[in-house]
């Protein structure tokens, strides 16, 4: 253990905490490598099966505090809240149970004071639709980070595009989960840079609602809700939503499309089926003011191949409260604008949140940058 | 406190359905009594070093209460036709008992309330319910009726701590883990999911532990639920979860 229990207690009685940051970890791997630093290096790791069965029990608390900076001089403290979801019960058959392990992190996030509360990865999905399912708050205002993610995910494009030698503005983009909060923010922010926008989600009246809304403001949209083609390729795929195959793409898109895995878990890689697709990890941001762990958990909660790595979901939280905006910047599924992504990128990039190093599943697009 | 089976009631032969699982419900029976034996005890030792008369005739209270569960489970035995022993000097009870006792020697009133109602009550109240929602019949009802009366435990001690906590909680912590290390150290010994380190001595043959599948039970459900309800009451302390997490996460497995 890092810290004696004093000084754990002095800290949260002194300070309380700025932001809070509510994720699980996505394999078992993960997992085990959370438990292995707190029980500390005196202690040998525990089995893989004693591991599968203690982490269900294991009710929602703070993992660690976060201490952060910004390269503006602000700092904020937080604490990463792990709701200790068992990787193998991600499905939607695990749905209330979740939901359950989300609502009592939320409600641990209030017990400790935390000012304003960013939901990771699958947490975010799980609440975008119910944030009234969330406990009853006081001073604790919570935000799913979509803003952020969305940002995260055109600049990422953008950058992608330079680096390929592409024109955006000639482009076909197609968004996989175009009506999720995520999908439909980056419809909004895309569809007046590109040629055309192919939507495809599984609700077909939200598909038409949105497509409405992106031909009203001039541009060319095509939609799907299942695997027909469209009526030409797409040159650019944002996938919002996780694909359960890479073959879902097949047909509709170019063979050297650019290919954005915004979807949580990531887990599209080049493949047989599209060996020529340009593929990154998209909605990741880099803190370039400096970030701790308290016990040391970086590169456990944070596996990226380049430091200082986040979910934007969860640096939306921490950029608001490096800004001093204690508010539910993103709330509800569509609300997400270009004004408001415009915003939330300005407010990031001031304190030297940025978009995180290009990488995929084989490792990094493109050599280190900063901000 | 009123006991929470009426003993006069009819003890005829509930359910022969139960004889072929009886020699398990025994063990599982056999444990609980231990457990409740143990706890009258320490509350009548608490009694001896309480300094208000009310909190003397809580401790009784709690010791008789204690009691009348030890019967009731005793009861559910001769219901399903076994005989419940039980042995409050097997290994890990024994040196659940001396810890206790130790804080009896220095006078420590919280340290006691510590190990009685935070840690050896979470294990019963996790325990209890998970053999409550399983067992058949009246077996099943006693051990939740059970369950929830040593929960009201938990709530009467809560409101003690949490004002002693208050005054300094630094010290307050660092007591309840020099505790944790010794009680919660032999707890999660005697939960682990094979006994490691010989028979526990309450058990009437060989380790229940391998057999509990059958009544719908698992080592590995009852030490979990058992440490989450030790988790939650320290949350409910206010210790930082962080650290409780850690502490419990070096307990042996």
């Amino acid at each position: 253990m890092g810290e004696s229990i004093a000084s754990v207690v002095a800290r949260e009685r002194t300070n309380g905490a700025d932001f809070a940051l509510i994720g699980h970890q996505e394999t078992w791997r993960a997992a085990a490598d959370v438990l292995a630093v707190l029980r500390g290096p005196a202690y040998p790791p525990l089995p893989d099966e004693e591991i599968k069965d203690i982490l269900p029990w294991i009710p929602p608390r703070a993992v660690c505090h976060v201490d952060l900076g910004s390269i503006a001089g602000a700092k904020a403290r937080g604490l990463y809240i792990d709701s200790f979801i068992p990787p193998d019960r991600l499905e939607p058959a695990y749905m209330r149970e979740n939901l359950a392990r989300v609502r009592g992190a939320a409600a641990y996030a209030i017990k400790v004071g935390a000012k304003i509360v960013s939901l990771g990865g699958f947490s975010s999905i799980l609440i975008e639709g119910n944030f009234d399912q969330l406990p009853e708050r006081h001073d604790t205002t919570f935000t799913t980070g979509n803003t952020l993610t969305v940002a995260l995910i055109v600049q990422g494009i953008n950058k992608m595009c330079a680096l390929e030698g592409r024109n955006l503005r000639k482009s076909t983009v197609l968004i996989v989960g175009a009506t999720g909060d995520v999908g439909s923010g980056c419809a909004r922010c895309l569809a007046p840079a590109v040629s055309r926008v192919l939507l495809t989600a599984r609700n077909v009246e939200r598909l038409r609602k949105l497509a409405a809304e992106l031909e009203a403001d001039g541009a060319r949209v095509e939609l799907a809700t299942g695997c027909q083609p469209f009526s030409e390729g797409a040159d650019i795929v944002i996938c919002a939503a996780s694909l359960a195959s890479p073959s879902l793409l097949l047909g509709r898109i170019a063979p050297d499309a650019i290919v954005c895995d915004a979807g949580y878990p990531k887990n599209l890689s080049s493949s047989a089926e599209m060996p020529g697709a340009k593929i990154f990890f998209g909605g990741l941001g880099q803190v370039n003011g400096g970030m701790t762990f308290t016990p040391d958990f970086h590169g456990i909660l944070n596996r990226h191949p380049f430091p200082d790595v986040v979910q934007g979901c969860l640096l939306e939280g921490m950029a608001l409260a490096l800004e001093g905006r204690f508010e539910p910047f993103s709330q509800g599924r569509g609300f997400i604008t270009p004004e408001r992504v415009e915003e939330m990128g300005t407010i990031a990039a001031r304190h030297g949140i940025c978009l995180a190093p290009l990488y995929n599943s084989d490792g990094p697009v493109e050599e280190k940058t900063s901000c | 406190m009123e006991p929470v089976i009426n003993l006069e009631s009819s003890l005829s032969a509930e359910c022969t359905s139960h004889a072929l699982n009886a020699p398990i419900w025994r063990d599982v029976l056999a444990q609980a009594m231990t457990g409740e034996l143990v706890a009258a005890m320490n509350y009548t030792a608490l009694s001896e070093i309480c300094d208000h008369p009310a909190e003397v005739a809580d401790a009784l209270e709690h010791a008789e209460g204690e009691q009348g569960h030890a019967a009731a489970f005793a009861a559910e035995g001769r219901r399903i036709g076994v005989n419940v022993a039980n042995n409050i000097d097997a290994k890990y009870w024994k040196r659940l008992r001396e810890a206790f006792m130790r804080c009896i020697a220095d006078r420590d009133f919280i340290g006691c309330l510590i190990v009685q109602e935070i840690m050896l009550e979470s294990f019963a109240v996790a325990s209890y319910a998970r053999v409550g929602k399983v067992a058949p019949g009246s077996l099943g009802k006693t051990f939740a009726a059970i369950a929830e009366e040593e929960e009201g435990h938990v709530e009467h001690a809560m409101a003690i701590l949490k004002t002693e906590r208050a005054l300094d909680a630094p010290r307050f912590d660092d007591k309840v883990h020099r505790l944790h290390l010794e009680v919660m150290t032999t707890l999660a010994e005697m939960l682990t999911k094979e006994c490691k380190h010989g028979h526990c001595e309450v058990c009437h043959d060989n380790c229940v532990k391998p057999s509990l599948p059958e009544v719908n039970l698992t080592p590995a459900e009852l030490r979990g639920a058992s440490l989450q309800q030790y988790l939650k009451t320290l949350d409910m302390l206010g210790l930082p979860g962080e650290v409780t997490l850690a502490w419990v996460s070096q307990l042996p497995v």
